[in-house]
């Protein structure tokens, strides 16, 4: 439905038609309103591809939050999860099958009814296409096994017990099954057209697309949910890869925001602006260093306390980071749930640094930091460990590669970086996230790049799965969260705060961490 | 009939020289600890989950047979499928090329209008102040780096002056392109305030780009100049009374011009290939952009083909450089 004519991707004239038809049958935005709201944002990452089910990153959400609608939600800071496509659910005593009702009247862009079938089929087209929130579901989610029990009821049966499937089903986004099916070609599940077009049910629907420009949106006032009085009608998301940039279009009124994770000295240019508004949450994506904990002697535990001693936290996180982060002790960020809130991280303390390293009884070589490219506070935590290292006696060298170079070397145990400074995202807003994704040695090669192992730890991720309790869960979660730091599974660096920054005539937003405001639905401006 | 053996011969070592080209990209690229698949299933991917891409895209199979294979399907027309866009790489370059070649050409232009008369003029006027004006500016341009320079225009021209946008090629999403050259459709639809917005997203870009490339022909027209100033045909003309105007501008100008055009021609090749970092900045939707991208996510297909498009591209431009040189200097005739 996109063709490329005279060097440019359009969307296909029968996708408008039928959108056309849409005007009629459910209902956009835009035929009574005089002036229209629109809003421009600029955003570092390339808007590359469209399908929900093929990406599963922050930097492109907004194409998923904005098109799509999952069965939950998230919401709000800190994240709640709210019921989206369903009315209810039933979860079965042994914890195992899952039963949705869907909201009735939910209607796709295109204005057919979103029902049960399309919700499996979304579901198996995840499982086929092993990519984007595959992750999420392989362990748990059989293909076949979900079922459509009437046009809005589905039922999920899981292999085991999985505590955080309510929250992890926020990335089951749901496809048009029919617009889809009309579009595969060569058994790809439409995965080629849907790169390209979008099949959703969301509030706004895609208008225009071209992969070196971004895409634009239109209101979709046949949504479900109600909009605000000054909702946004229009809207584009630009492709800006340079921070200069994007702050200067800002500033001069080209875009009405950027990404909410600016440099200081950016931030500050912001603010300083009269016609600048800007807003400060903070999020819940830690910063913190992954040691390659299969490598001696960082095997030693002494080893990993003495490098948590090296690091100058003050330091990094007030002065160069000029106070826009907060220190996190643990690797659950603070205002999650499962954080202990009287943890004990470690200090700047060069004296205990040097008292662990005594206790090494591995020979200590030169260790190597991986940092990564175009992130500079990867770079300047690499540094900044490296002069706390240099006090101590221990050679260290800072490489800076791109992601996927250091990703490259993440299933290699050898091969991979003795330490990298780097983020864990919000994906879902659950302590797994933070704990049993990334520390429990059932995922080595598949999330756990610290090839940290401990075996109670894994007992407590596991079993905090099987469990739907939070309370229950949140104790399971504070212990990990004290073995990781007494363990020094990695060093424990901030949190980020969001820091948006919005030309004066938004009104409102409403930040959820899971999204970084890039849902438009809760974005007002001026009438 | 020796310009088009010339230019038969000069097209007859495109292919290999396009092979080799490829050969060496291919080898580079795939010789770096990158994984683009691992990057493309994401952080939490598994160790199964990347392998299976592996062998969907190929990347399983050993170097030379994968290398053959690009070749077989370039040949076939096909330049493969991003791997991280999964859409076809060919297409994408195309997209993009037109807004490339647009900035390339205007910046060539600029650059030309700029470095031809201030080298003459530079060349006329040795070692004045005048003379020695021009060759700061001219030092300063080609050592100025591109992205700071991109900065100070925007800073002034943008924000201060408020006379042109910070970035983009086009307010909102631009018409349906005839060409794809904004510049050029507007005025083939006779549309005069297009034309002066696309000039308007087009001049810091441009600016960007000519000044140092307009540095490097100044240097080489006054060399030029220089050298032909004291030829013993630019005595006789000067003693036969011929106004010094009509030597300089007719005739020093169109024998110095056979060195400058050289260089002429690797400035544009290096504008179409090199105009990375100033795309960036800009925001501006071609080729620079996409290669970037490309080489931050190892996406191998795309590399390759960025580099088939700009190598064949040079090679095109280096052959009408070789075309023009021998049109002006009569011993290549």
């Amino acid at each position: 439905m996109i063709h490329r004519r005279a060097g440019r991707f359009e969307v296909d004239r029968r996708a408008v038609l039928t959108g056309a038809v849409a005007l009629g049958t459910a209902g956009w935005s835009g035929c009574a309103h005089a002036a229209r709201q629109k809003f421009v944002t600029a955003n570092n990452n390339p808007y590359d591809i469209l399908d929900p089910h093929q990406v599963f990153d922050i930097g492109r959400i907004a194409i998923r939050l904005n098109m799509y609608d999952a069965l939950m939600r998230w919401v709000d800071n800190p994240p709640k999860l709210e019921k989206w496509l369903v009315e209810k659910y039933e979860i079965s005593p042994d914890g195992k099958s899952y039963t949705f009702t869907l909201k009735p009247n939910v209607k796709f862009h295109d204005g057919s009814a979103l029902t049960s079938e399309d919700v499996v089929y979304s579901m198996e087209r995840i499982l086929a296409l092993k990519l984007g929130a595959y992750g999420l579901f392989k362990d748990i989610v059989v293909p076949g096994s979900t079922k459509a029990l009437d046009p809005q009821t589905v039922e999920f049966n899981l292999k085991t017990p999985f505590a955080v499937f309510l929250a992890v089903l926020s990335e089951l986004w749901v496809v048009n099954s029919k617009l889809v099916k009309r579009n595969i070609k060569d058994n790809d599940w439409g995965a080629a057209w849907l790169s390209r077009n979008e099949a959703g049910s969301g509030g706004y629907a895609l208008r225009r697309f071209d992969p070196a420009i971004g895409f634009q949106v239109q209101r979709f006032d046949g949504h479900f949910a109600p909009f605000g009085k000054n909702a946004i009608d229009d809207a584009d998301f630009r492709v800006s890869m340079e921070t200069a940039t994007r702050v200067l279009g800002v500033l001069k009124g080209e875009f009405n925001t950027t990404d909410g994770y600016l440099p200081r000295e950016q931030m500050a240019r912001m603010k300083a602006d009269p016609n600048i508004k800007t807003w400060e949450f903070e999020s819940i994506r830690t910063f913190y260093f992954i040691i390659n904990s299969w490598k001696a002697p960082l095997s030693d535990v002494n080893m990993r306390r003495a490098l948590s001693y090296a690091f100058d936290y003050d330091g990094f996180n007030n002065d160069i980071l000029g106070g826009t982060v907060v220190r996190n002790p643990g690797i659950i960020p603070n205002p999650m749930w499962g954080a202990p809130k009287d943890l004990k991280g470690y200090i700047y303390d060069l004296d205990k640094a040097k008292y662990h390293l005594g206790l090494v009884k591995e020979k200590v070589r030169p260790l190597q930091i991986g940092a990564m490219a175009g992130y500079p506070q990867s770079e300047q935590g690499g540094q900044m460990l490296q002069a706390g290292c240099a006090k101590i006696g221990l050679d260290v060298k800072v490489v800076t590669e791109p992601f996927t170079t250091i990703a490259a070397k993440f299933n290699d145990r050898e091969r991979a970086h003795d330490l990298i400074p780097l983020w864990r995202s919000a994906y879902f807003a659950d302590p797994h996230n933070w704990t049993g994704f990334i520390y429990n040695s059932g995922n080595f090669d598949a999330g756990n790049a610290s090839y940290y192992k401990n075996a109670r730890v894994d007992e407590l991720c596991n079993k905090a799965l099987e469990i739907t309790d939070q309370e229950q869960r949140r104790v399971m979660y504070e212990e990990v969260s004290r073995i990781l730091v007494d363990d020094a599974a990695g060093i424990f660096v901030n949190n980020t705060k969001y820091h948006g920054a919005f030309t004066k005539n938004v009104k409102s937003i409403r930040f959820c961490p899971i999204g970084d405001a890039q849902d438009l639905r809760w974005i007002e401006m001026e009438g | 009939m020796r310009i088009l053996v010339l230019a038969l011969r000069r097209v007859a070592w495109m292919p290999p020289t396009l092979l080799g080209l490829t050969l060496i990209v291919f080898t580079v690229s795939h010789v770096i600890p990158a994984d683009p698949a691992r990057a493309m299933a994401g952080e939490n991917a598994s160790t199964a989950q990347i392998e299976a891409l592996r062998t969907k895209f190929g990347l399983d199979k050993p170097l030379p047979q994968q290398f053959v294979r690009y070749v077989t399907d370039v040949l076939s027309g096909e330049m493969g499928v991003s791997l991280y866009s999964q859409r076809p790489v060919a297409s994408d370059l195309l997209s993009r090329l037109p807004a490339t070649f647009e900035l390339a050409i205007a910046a060539i232009i600029v650059a030309i209008l700029i470095g031809l008369p201030l080298g003459v003029v530079s060349a006329l006027y040795r070692n004045s102040p005048l003379d020695q004006a021009v060759r700061l500016v001219t030092i300063a341009g080609l050592a100025m780096a591109a992205f700071w320079l991109a900065i100070l225009l925007q800073l002034l021209f943008s924000m201060k002056l408020a006379i042109t946008p910070v970035q983009g090629r086009i307010d909102g999403w631009g018409p349906d392109p005839i060409t794809g050259f904004y510049t050029v459709d507007a005025l083939l639809r006779g549309d005069w305030e297009m034309f002066g917005t696309s000039l308007r997203y087009l001049a810091l870009p441009t600016l960007t780009l000519a000044l140092p490339a307009a540095a490097t022909i100044v240097r080489f027209t006054r060399a030029g100049v220089l050298n032909v100033l004291s030829s013993n045909f630019v005595f006789y003309q000067g003693a036969m009374g011929i106004p010094r105007r009509i030597v300089v501008w007719k005739y020093i100008l169109r024998s110095a011009l056979i060195g400058t055009l050289t260089q002429i021609g690797l400035v544009f090749g290096n504008l179409l290939a090199g105009a990375v970092v100033v795309e960036t900045v800009f925001s501006w939707p071609g080729l620079g952009q996409f290669a970037y991208n490309s080489i931050l996510q190892s996406d191998y297909n795309a590399i390759m083909g960025f580099t088939l498009i700009t190598g064949s591209a040079f090679i095109v431009v280096n052959l009408l450089v070789d075309i023009a040189q021998a049109v002006l200097d009569p011993r290549g005739r």
